[in-house]
């Protein structure tokens, strides 16, 4: 085999800036330190083997989280208890706003949530939705790379990202009202 | 004025957070949120979400002894020339 080798950039300059995103969607995607430390281990051996099929000048963090994803399912993908998705399609979009709107408008309680508690919310989220969250709201990745790294249209991405933000915020506010962070809505009489 | 009702408003309002609205619609959006208390006040609260998300679950770096590994990994594939 000849040496990997791409005009430009070397495998290092490209790949080793992406570590810590790479690290993060594993951990993410596998919910277990030791798993996602090989499923970026893996990631970056593939990655670097197939270095030559990379186009330099082209979204080198995109390539990679193809390659964790097609990796993580798989070699990895062997969870016993996957969560399912809450049936939120009957609530009324906005109805948890409505509940806290008097109390704590500005949703001032998330702050209160230690990191833990939100990594292990969004660890309890449905596979599709937690890959999607990640990649947006974790990683800042626009909607179009996120369409393209995961092979589904941006329409897709958008109600994956809505439904998930919307169940983990439900997570996240049942949570702040056990904790005594925000105040239950009164119920009606 | 804007065009937008607050349901057509609230609709767009992650996607205009996440700065991925058409200029035009961004522009709609904000007449709409000058415009509208109500709709200002949610946009707030989901604004308050995804800075949370951001800031927190973010924090995480990979780890010394795994990018030590890795990079270890790396040389050894690259002795043995694959």
């Amino acid at each position: 085999m000849a040496e990997p080798s791409a005009p430009g950039r070397s495998f290092d300059e490209e790949a080793l800036p992406h570590l810590d995103t790479l690290y993060r969607v594993a951990l993410r995607l596998t919910s277990d330190p030791t798993q996602a430390e090989d499923l970026v281990q893996d990631t970056m051996l593939k990655a670097y083997r197939s270095w030559r099929q990379y186009r330099p000048g082209t979204n080198a963090r995109g390539w990679l989280l193809t390659i964790l994803r097609n990796t993580f399912i798989n070699d990895y993908r062997r969870r016993k208890h996957e969560p399912i998705a809450m049936d939120l399609e009957a609530v009324e979009p906005h109805a948890l706003y409505r509940s806290i709107q008097d109390t704590d408008p500005e949703g001032s309680f998330f702050s209160q949530i230690v990191d833990a508690k939100v990594l292990e919310a969004i660890d309890a989220l449905p596979a599709d939705f937690r890959e999607v969250l990640a990649l947006s709201d974790i990683e800042g990745m626009p909607y179009g790379e996120i369409a393209e790294t995961l092979k589904i249209p941006v329409g897709t991405v958008k109600s994956r990202l809505f439904r998930a933000r919307r169940q983990l915020q439900a997570v996240l506010y049942d949570h702040a009202v056990e904790m005594g962070y925000i105040k239950p809505r009164e119920t009606a009489s | 004025m804007s065009r937008l009702d607050c349901t057509e408003a609230l609709a767009h309002l992650q996607d205009y957070l996440k700065r991925e609205l058409t200029p035009e619609l961004v522009a709609e959006v904000r007449v709409h949120l000058e415009q509208c208390r109500d709709c200002t006040g949610y946009a707030r609260f989901e604004e308050s979400f995804l800075v949370m998300l951001e800031t927190r679950a973010a924090k995480e770096t990979c780890p010394e002894a795994l990018r030590a590994r890795i990079l270890a990994a790396l040389r050894a594939a690259e002795e043995r020339g694959n």
